[in-house]
This record gives C-alpha cells, structure tokens and sequence, in this order.
C-alpha cells in the first residue's frame, strides 16, 4: 500500500470575504508527481502557499509528509522544498551565495553543503557561473538556480508553481527531465502549469481546479476519456474567410462546447449532440463561410478537457492579456518576476 | 526550536544583508552621507554659543553735549575690544527708523536732548534703544551685547564716582567690594569650553540609529516579501524570530557604522570633547534601538506594503525626532510639548547618551532611563512579534 504524501481535508483560504481555496480536499501518493491545472486566479498558488506554511489555512487540515500543517509547521518544512511563483533569490548574491546562504537556513553541515551546491550546479550545468551575481543570469539561468535552491535540502516533497514559466524550449525540457529525474529518486512533485502538454507529459494525476475548486482529477489518460467519450466530437475546421462576427456566430450554438481559433483560417471545436457537425456546417455555409478542409481530432487533448470543465469565460481579464485564441487558452506569455 | 538554532539563522540573516548592502553601492555612499549631512547642516544652521559679530548699529546724538559724547566715546571704546557692533550716525530718528526698515542696521541707539544737562545735575541719563525684534536671533544677541556694554560703562563710572567720593572724605575704599560685593564663581560640570555640539552630538548618534533601523525595518522586511524571497525563508525550518533579530542586527551595524562616523565627525571637525565611557555610550545605543524596534515592527506588520510602511514610520518619527530633546532642550518647550516628550523613548535615550558621554555618567547615574527603554522595548516587542508573525502567514 502507498502512502500519502500529502491529505488535505476541506482546506479552505479566505482573503476577506473572497475565498480563493474553497472546501479543497485530496490525497497525493508518495513518488507521486501530481499536476494542478487551472484558470488564472483559480487558487492554485493560494493552495501552494498554504500546503507551504506561507499562509494560514482558513479552515480545514492538511498532512505533509505526515505531519500536521499548522500544528507542526516546522516538521512540514524540514521536508518540503518550495519553486515559487516569483524566483526565491538575491540578486546581488552570487549563484553560490545564495545557495550557500538557503543551505545554512537548513543546518546542513558546512563541508557537505559545499559538496551538494557543486553537485547541483553540475546536474543544470551551471558550475562555471558559481561565483557570477544573479542578476547578470538569463531567466532561464536564473530559474535553473532556484529550481536547485528548492533541492538542496533533499525534500521530500517539491512544490513547483509554473517551473517552466517564461523559459525558452530547451531550458523548459532541461527543466522538465530535472522535474523527472528527481521523481525517480523518489521526491514526490507537486506541480501548477498552464502548458497543457507539460502536464501530460509529467503529470501522474491532475487536477483541474477553477474558482478554488476540483472540477477533475484523474490520470491523464481517464481525463482525456472524459471528454471524448459519450457523443463529444472534437475536430478541426479551416475557414478561407474567417471573421470575428462568424466565430461568434458558431460560438453561440448551443451544440459548441468549446472554440478555439488557432490561427487566420483554422479553429478547433469540440462539440455536443448527435448531428453537432451538420449544423455547424449549416451555420458557417449560411454566413457565407467558404469551408477549406475539415479534420477530425481523433483524440482530444487535455486542454479540450481544461475547457470543458472550466468553461469558455477568461478569468481575471483585468490583469492577463488575453492570447490570440479566441477563447484564453490560459497560457498565455507573462512575464516572470525579476 | 531552541535558541542556539534561532541564534544562528538570526547570524546567517544578518550576514546575508550585511552583504547585499556591501554590493549596493548606493546604499554604502548613502550611509557614509546621511551622518555626514546631518551633522555639517545643524552645524552651520544652529548657534555655536559664539556671538555674532559686527552687527551694524545707528547712533542718534540729539543731545551734542559733552556727556553725551563721552558717553559714545566710551562705548566706542568698549566695543573697540570685541567688535560686536559697527556704529553709524544719522542725523535724525527717522532717518534710523528707515534704515532699520531697510534692514542696513540692526537697532540704533538715541540720546534724547538734556543727557549732557542730567547727567551734570546728578539725574540719571536715559537713553533709549530701539532694536529691531523681526529677526529674534540678532535682537536676543544685541540686547545681551547691549546690557554687558552699558553695564561694563556703569561699572567704570560707578568707580570713578567711589573714588572721587572716598578721597573727599579722605577713607580709603576699594571701589570694586563697594559696588560688587558678591562675586560669583561659576564652575561647569564640563572642563572648557563647550559649544552647541557637545549637546548635538550625543542626541543626533542615537537619532540616527533610530532613523536608520525605523526606516529600515520596513523596507528590508517588505522588499524581501515582495521580492517572493521571504518565502524562501519562511519555508525553511526556521523561526520568524531569526528574520526579525538578522535583520535588526544588520541595522544596528549600519547604525553603529553611522556613530562612528558622527563622532569622528564631531571630535575632529567641530571640537566636541567626550568624557565617559564609549563602551557604555555603544551599550546605550543598542538598548536605544531595542525600545523603538518594536513600533518599527508594528508598523510594517500593519500596512503590509512597504510605501504605506515607511509613511507609518516617517509619520512617527518626525514628532519624536523634535520632541525627543535631540535639537533643543526639553526644558524649554511648553508643558504640553514637555509631557508628550514623556512618552517618546528617543527622550530617555539621547538624556542618558548625553549624561554619559559628557558627564561621565555610570550606569548607576543613568538607571531610570535604562530601566524605562527597556520597558517600552518589551511592551512594543509583545504586540510586535505576534502582529508580525500573523501578518507574515496572512
Ligand atoms: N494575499 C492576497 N490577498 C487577497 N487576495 C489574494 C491574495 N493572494 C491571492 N489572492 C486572490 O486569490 C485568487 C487566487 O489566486 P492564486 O494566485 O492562487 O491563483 P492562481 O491559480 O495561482 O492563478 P495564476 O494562474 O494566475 O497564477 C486570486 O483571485 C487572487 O486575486
Ligand atoms: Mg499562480
């Protein structure tokens, strides 16, 4: 039988009358790495800052690693290892300072510290930087350190929010076979994404949370079932003279599930009912749309099961740009902090 | 958690800061400037107890007879020594009036017809002063050069008037016991003379530890929180405590660095002498900064963002700053000023800098200031921390 190494029980966080974690409750095994999807501001960094003893939890409890989150929050931080939001790092320090000075915060014996901060510049390739300031680092330089920074105490635990943030492909996959490489020695990762295919890729389990709370949590693959199954069609439509208002038009069947423009001419649809594609068709022919091609999405991807079970509204749209879809696809491009 | 463990993350903290500061080159100049600044602008704005001199005077002779021109001779004389005043004639009062208007002359001296006429008939001779009070500094320092001048010429004629009448009783008299029989010995509790800094100097040290670890406190704490590198900390296993004491203790050795140089500054640049004991001025300091640490505290744990911080703290720091005894003597200001000097720490602390730096105080002497900084440090210390700690995991 595996263990758990986190339960959270009807974890709640209240900012005023706001609840941004509301009734929350899960298990995620030991060796786990476990995924949490969601819209922005659904509440996914609140319930990692709780998880991390940043934050007080409103109500309810959680274990980590098998003890009590308020109770015993300085047990739950000797064995967890934090990737946050915004990069945990000096900027005037150099890449050994500022690993040095987090390693000390642990009581890590002097000699064995240096041995791990040259054993973990070496696993990101980042030895010849060792005494370079920070803030001379590229983003993905810079992120290479933190993600080190989190791994120097050997956690038991990693919580990473949105690791891949703002870092070209090469530092992301580098990233991503860090992220695996360490689950295989037996950390347990608790990972936020908006990159769909990174959390199919990595991901054990993922939950998809939206306004606080679970809309889904399955394995990947069962997911992905969800939605394809039953009589949901998804598939691809090129439009020669795709405009706004004939989006729009589409958008407002109530068949359409989902619509996502992906460039000039092409959108993706998911659809509900059994003749779902004739009247779209009818619908795009009335408005005088010129149809080039049709593909049919034999499987439907994860993000196809994000926007079902999170809806088509764009969250905070105050302070995220939207992207180009038509509807949020909720990566879009921002900018890491420092 | 035990203490050698909250002692040695409180060292790792203050190192860390000590060595972001050593990078920041702003940072460094400013802290070198600051004391510097200070200490040159109270310098030279602020009365240095030396008086003023060659203040333009007028003079109006409406007498011209030869009492009244000894009389000028005289003062002439007089001033001759120490130059306190310059004298011009003008014919008329008026004339003086606008000149004093104009602001060329400070005040004039007139001397009314029949001055000559009184003072051979044995009347006394007025004369009148007329000073111009826009300006209270000048007008204090003329009315002190004035009744010193006049006195020293009373002095002189009451003499002459003595011996005159001792030889035409034909009695020997000593003219001085006759006119002064009490002399005063004034002794000051610190040898030499003193000047302005020597009373500047002990206040401003401690104001500017204050200043500097008030004004820090919420800036360090509320950069690092929006920097998301608190997080980093406070995901460690270590106690909230150790963030507060490194980053106090980071403080107080920029602040002590800023003594340092004040005193230097002090001593060599503006002749302040230092009796006590430095060892225990420095003990001072430190528990100067340990009883306001706690509103510094206080104010970062309540307005979470460190623009609205630094308003809090600045908002408090200016009363305390001039009622604290720092610039002028609290003796001097009205009650009410006098009783909210009561409740400000920086009072009690730059009263026992001063009382141990030039009166060689002990710590015996100094006792009720220490017994009383360390009350308000532990008062404001236990509504911090707790407002601190909740307002770190809100
Ligand atoms: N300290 C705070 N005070 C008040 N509201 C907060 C605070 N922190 C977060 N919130 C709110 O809680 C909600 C959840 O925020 P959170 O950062 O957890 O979202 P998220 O899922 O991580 O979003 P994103 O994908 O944009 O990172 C948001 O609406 C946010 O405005
Ligand atoms: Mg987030």
């Amino acid at each position: 039988m595996t263990k758990n190494a986190i339960e959270i029980h009807k974890l709640t966080k209240k900012f005023g009358n706001f609840t941004a974690v509301d009734n929350l409750s899960l298990n995620v095994k030991e060796g786990e790495i476990f995924g949490f999807l969601g819209p922005n501001g659904a509440g996914k960094s609140t319930t990692i800052r709780v998880l991390c003893t940043l934050a007080q939890p409103t109500s309810g409890y959680a274990k980590i690693a098998g003890f009590d989150l308020v109770k015993e929050s300085d047990r739950v931080r000797e064995n967890i290892g934090l990737v946050a939001e915004k990069m945990i790092m000096y900027d005037r320090l150099t890449a050994a300072e500022n690993l040095r000075f987090f390693g000390k915060l642990y009581d890590i014996p002097k000699q064995k510290l240096e041995g791990r901060i040259d054993e973990l510049l070496e696993l990101v390739d980042m030895q010849k930087w060792k005494d370079t300031q920070i803030s001379k680092f590229s983003t993905g330089m810079k992120q290479r350190i933190n993600v080190i920074r989190a791994l120097l105490p050997e956690p038991k635990i990693l919580f990473m929010d949105e690791p891949t943030l703002g870092l070209d492909p090469q530092t992301t996959f580098s990233i991503r076979d860090i992220i695996r490489d360490i689950n295989k020695s037996g950390v347990t990762v608790i990972l936020t994404t908006h990159a769909m295919s990174e959390a199919e890729a990595l991901s054990d389990r993922v939950a998809i949370i939206d306004h606080g709370k679970i809309a889904a949590l399955d394995t990947p693959e069962n997911l992905k079932k969800l939605v394809s199954s039953s009589d949901n069609t998804v598939f691809g439509i090129k439009i020669t003279n795709l405009t706004s208002e004939l989006i729009e038009k589409i958008d407002a069947l109530d068949c359409v599930t989902t619509l996502a423009q992906q460039d000039h001419h092409n959108l993706k649809i998911s659809a509900n009912g059994t003749n779902a594609m004739d009247r779209i068709i009818d619908t795009i022919r009335q408005e005088g749309g010129s149809i080039a091609s049709i593909t049919n999405s034999t499987e439907s991807t994860l993000e196809d099961v994000f926007l079902a079970v999170t809806g088509k509204q764009m969250r905070d749209e105050a302070s995220e740009k939207a992207s180009p879809a038509h509807h949020g696809h909720g990566n879009a491009p921002k900018a890491r902090v420092r | 958690m035990d203490v050698t463990k909250i002692l040695k993350d409180s060292y790792h903290v203050m190192a860390k800061d000590l060595l972001e500061l050593k990078r920041n080159r702003m940072s460094l100049a400013a802290l070198f400037l600051m004391p510097l600044l200070f200490l040159v602008m109270f310098g030279f704005i602020f009365p240095t107890g030396t008086t003023q001199q060659h203040m333009p005077m007028g003079l109006v002779n409406l007498d011209q007879g030869q009492g009244s021109n000894e009389f000028i001779a005289q003062l002439e004389v007089m001033n001759k020594n120490t130059s306190f005043m310059d004298f011009q004639s003008y014919s008329s009062v008026d004339d003086a009036k606008t000149a004093i208007n104009k602001g060329r002359i400070y005040g004039v001296f007139i001397i009314p017809p029949g001055f000559s006429e009184n003072i051979t008939n044995g009347k006394s001779a007025d004369f009148t002063v007329y000073i111009d009070n826009s300006n209270p500094q000048s007008a204090m320092q003329i009315q002190q050069v004035l009744s010193t001048t006049v006195s020293g010429m009373n002095n002189m004629k009451a003499e002459a008037n003595v011996v005159q009448l001792g030889s035409e009783t034909n009695q020997p008299v000593n003219p001085q016991t006759m006119i002064f029989p009490y002399i005063p010995n004034v002794q000051t509790t610190i040898p030499g003379e003193t000047n302005y800094f020597n009373f500047l100097a002990p206040g401003l040290m401690i104001m500017i530890v204050m200043m500097s670890v008030m004004t820090g406190i919420p800036e360090a704490i509320s950069k690092e929180k929006e920097m998301g590198t608190f997080d980093g900390m406070l995901s460690a296993p270590i106690s909230q405590l150790s963030v507060i004491i490194g980053k106090t203790a980071a403080l107080c050795t920029r602040g002590f660095i800023q003594c340092i140089i004040i005193l230097a500054i002090a001593i060599f640049l503006f002749g302040v002498t230092i009796q006590g004991n430095i060892l225990l001025a420095f003990f001072m300091l430190l528990l100067g900064i340990f009883s306001f640490i706690g509103i510094g505290i206080m104010a970062i744990s309540m307005s979470g963002d460190q623009a609205s911080g630094t308003m809090i703290v600045n908002l408090l720091m200016f009363p305390m700053m001039f009622l604290g005894g720092i610039f002028y003597p609290i003796q001097q200001m009205p009650w009410f000023m006098q009783a909210i000097s009561q409740v400000i720490p920086l009072t009690y602390a730059a009263d026992a800098m001063r009382k141990i730096m030039l009166l060689n105080a002990g710590i015996g002497d100094v006792m009720t200031q220490i017994l009383i900084l360390v009350a308000f440090g532990v008062v404001t210390m236990t509504i911090a921390v707790p407002l601190f700690r909740k307002s770190m995991t809100r």
